[in-house]
């Protein structure tokens, strides 16, 4: 009786054991490797009513030395993405989750079309965990996808180091998740904005710009194996919305490493800020918005600001930054004040370098913390200049006015950013 | 007396903190936004407050009485009426069940799993399940025992990656929902506070001591606060879009920053808390299998435990893909047996006669 009772403890153990192996174990080693091609990142583009997904492949490959992986395109259409990714699905015989889809790239002809139609299929259930960053190119996303990267096989890692979050610290990018731009855009502002991401022919760099111009030789289309090269394929998907697995013949991959044309390498930069109005484009921040943006959006390390004096010219560093936006309504009309504090360092002078002057570097001359004090209002009103003649909320004023002052909400929702007051509030001392 | 303790007053409240807090982390906060959008949190408080009130005064039963529920019942109106109440809360608790059994059956397949499908996935939980039936109280203290310290270092793991990454002036402006909307999410909601049913099952199988009541209600009130601030976290980093985003304890640690380069270690947190869930599910089954075996008299539990499973098992199936329908009964009509149940009985307990009838 003993021996039954022990037993049967043991074989109710071994019992609970196996089906929680079974009930934690994913797929059940389903999935090999070497078979599977995970979409890394993936590009929008639109015709007509169609919508063009190509789907930048990892496809591990068997190898002895270090580099194994191969990248290429796939490209699916449809009038939706799930449309697209079915037709991805059928031509690579995998299941498409996005669950490693790092990169979501908006092609410049989607501005015409409405940002969350597009993108709609991302926040549906399990397709994407929002966790990916979302971006608009220059150009044709799929074409972008396909250029040769400089730092990078796979270019949509060297995109995504574009949009780094050491740059998003450096006030140089608006680096925004899907999640980013849906919770902005479903807020009481009713804009979101996203990176806009620029090819440029390696090695170059375009003139004039204090080190804000984003590029040299633009890449644009140029630079692209498009869906005539030797990048990504296309389809003929028509309106047949992705049933047809076929497209031209051959034409379901490419390797984007291959792709450009005459193989010319490109570097990507993302300066610039594309903004977006109740999902409807609404144009593209400059250089010096976008700094005035994400000064206000992210939390920032170090900004580099480029300043004049009657001196010289002068390249600041910003450390220690803090910064905020502040609505407030006095005898009964909205102000917006513009905060922001740093510590500033010189990090360049446009003049003959003496050795003793470098260890004053951390004594920033009173007349330099002003010249870059200018520049940084400069850029603010330019900011909010565009929000106004945009009606685009990008810097969340319409939330601060939901959130902390509710009672003026009905009053002022719709002309708060052409009616507010803007007062600035810049403090730049000298680091040491 | 007959000896009838079973389960320590530690393992009750590790039930009240850990099983409380687990049973509400898979859909309770999409809920809660869906109906009462930024000011969520405050049907979710009420609910809690009135369970906890519920729960103290169950407690504070316990100690005027060392009866149990059953006990109690027949001491009052006789045994056929005891054993009938005792059939209608075998059928309650198979309503506690249902709800959060599909749940947990999407729940898993969403987050663990990829292309296999749901219902293969879960029926391997019937196995388990039917094994726990078997076991008596003194099982579900030992599993409480085991529970609690997982859940509290997945819960903290989880939070601790999630809370720098919500923003909660999301919440602002207060109580600018209508009145209409924060009611709706606690009214729409209470078929997942069912906490003070499983005090009256445990009623009699521990020995009170002076204090209990205030400890038990306080383990309540620590599982209420890690739901609160986790469907705090849940709408600070989703806003106005939770109500879209499915399954939030999984969602909320996405965006911690070292995911990116280590990959998603929160998975880990998750399978732990997952066990908790399984546990916290099986309790009403478990429940339901006491109640039937004292409503029949049946003492063959392993026979109860292969049938009932068999039953809930086949309602899955059957039901698999109504539980849009389902949710919007439960939310609505069905509400009416959780109110009386886990809200009117167990305080009605206290009019129950305590002392032996005259011989």
């Amino acid at each position: 009786m003993l021996f039954k009772k022990r037993y049967s403890v043991i074989i109710y153990w071994l019992i609970i054991v196996f089906l929680l192996v079974m009930y934690f174990t994913n797929d059940f080693g389903l999935v090999d490797l070497n078979k599977t091609a995970v979409v890394v990142a993936v590009g929008v583009d639109t015709e007509d009513e169609e919508i063009i997904v190509t789907a930048q492949i990892a496809v591990p490959q068997p190898s002895q030395s270090g580099d194994n992986i191969r990248y290429t395109e796939v490209q699916g259409r449809g009038l939706s993405i799930a449309d697209c990714l079915n037709e991805i699905n059928s031509k690579t015989g995998f299941y498409p989750k996005l669950v490693y889809c790092k990169l979501v790239l908006i092609g410049e002809e989607c501005q015409d079309e409405e940002l969350f139609r597009v993108l709609g299929c991302f926040y549906r259930r399990n397709y994407s965990e929002l966790t990916a960053l979302v971006a608009m190119c220059k150009g044709k996303a799929m074409d972008m996808l396909a250029m040769p990267a400089t730092i990078s096989p796979e270019n949509s890692t060297a995109m995504h180091r574009a949009l780094s979050d050491e740059l998003k610290k450096s006030a140089n990018v608006s680096s925004v998740t899907l999640k980013d731009i849906a919770v902005s855009n479903f807020s009481v502002s009713r804009a979101c904005y996203m990176p806009f991401i620029e090819a440029n022919v390696e090695g170059t760099s375009e003139g004039g710009g204090n080190g804000d111009n984003v590029g040299g030789e633009s890449g644009g289309q140029s630079g692209g194996g498009g869906s005539s090269g030797g990048g990504s394929g296309s389809s003929s998907g028509g309106q047949q919305s992705g049933g047809e697995s076929g497209g031209q013949s051959g034409q379901s991959g490419g390797g984007g490493s291959q792709g450009g044309e005459g193989g010319q390498q490109m570097e990507f930069t993302a300066r610039k800020t594309a903004v977006f109005n109740d999902g409807k484009f609404a144009g593209i921040l400059d250089e010096g918005q976008s700094f005035a943006l994400n000064v206000f959006r992210n939390e920032i390390r170090l900004a580099v600001l480029p300043c004049n004096t009657e001196e010289a010219h002068y390249t600041v560093g910003l450390k220690n930054t803090n910064s905020g936006i502040k609505l407030k309504f006095v005898d009964g009309a909205p102000e917006l004040t513009m905060s922001f504090k740093a510590r500033a360092q010189v990090q360049g002078i446009k003049k003959v370098l003496d050795p003793e002057e470098v260890r004053l570097d951390d004594v920033v001359e009173p007349e330099v913390l002003e010249a870059a004090k200018k520049v940084l209002e400069e850029r603010f009103g330019e900011l909010i200049k565009h929000c106004a003649d945009n009606d685009c909320d990008v810097l969340g004023i319409r939330e601060l006015l939901h959130k902390y002052n509710y009672k003026y909400y009905e009053a002022y929702k719709d002309k708060i950013l052409s009616e507010m007051k803007i007062n600035y509030k810049v403090e730049i001392q000298s680091i040491n | 007396m007959q000896m009838k303790q079973k389960i320590s007053v530690r393992q009750i409240c590790f039930i009240m903190f850990a099983y409380t807090a687990a049973s509400k982390l898979v859909s309770y906060p999409n809920g809660l936004s869906l109906q009462s959008g930024r000011d969520l949190l405050f049907p979710a408080l009420f609910s809690f407050i009135v369970q906890g009130i519920i729960i103290w005064a169950v407690s504070f039963l316990c100690s005027r009485t060392d009866k149990t529920f059953f006990e109690l019942l027949e001491n009052t109106f006789g045994e056929v009426t005891a054993r009938i109440i005792f059939g209608l809360f075998a059928v309650f608790f198979v309503l506690c069940t249902i709800i959060p059994l599909f749940e947990q059956k999407l729940y898993v397949h969403a987050i663990f799993y990829d292309t296999i499908p749901a219902l293969d996935v879960f029926i391997p939980f019937f196995f388990f399940s039917v094994y726990a039936c078997c076991k008596g109280f003194l099982n579900i203290g030992r599993c409480a025992d085991v529970c609690f310290p997982l859940f509290i270092v997945s819960m903290v793991f989880i939070l601790a990656m999630s809370v720098p990454e919500a923003d909660f002036s999301a919440f602002l402006p207060v109580f600018k929902t209508s009145f209409k909307d924060i009611a709706g999410g606690a009214v729409s909601n209470v078929f997942r506070f069912y906490e003070p049913c499983w005090l009256l099952m445990f009623m009699g199988r521990f020995k009170y001591k002076r204090g209990d009541a205030a400890k038990i209600t306080l383990s309540y009130a620590g599982g209420a606060l890690f739901v609160l601030l986790t469907v705090a976290v849940f709408y600070g980093i989703y806003g106005d879009l939770a109500q879209a985003r499915q399954f939030p304890i999984s969602k909320i640690s996405l965006y911690f920053p070292a995911i990116e380069t280590v990959g998603r270690i929160d998975l880990i947190a998750l399978y732990v808390l997952e066990v908790v869930m399984l546990f916290a599910l099986v309790l009403n089954i478990q429940m339901t299998a006491y109640c039937v075996r004292k409503c029949t008299g049946y003492k063959n539990t392993a026979v109860i435990s292969v049938v009932l499973n068999a039953g809930l098992m086949v309602f899955i199936i059957f039901f698999d893909n109504k539980i849009s329908a389902l949710h919007m009964l439960w939310s609505s009509w069905m509400g009416i047996a959780f109110i009386v149940f886990a809200n009117v009985l167990p305080v009605l307990a206290w009019a129950l006669r305590r002392k032996d009838n005259a011989v």
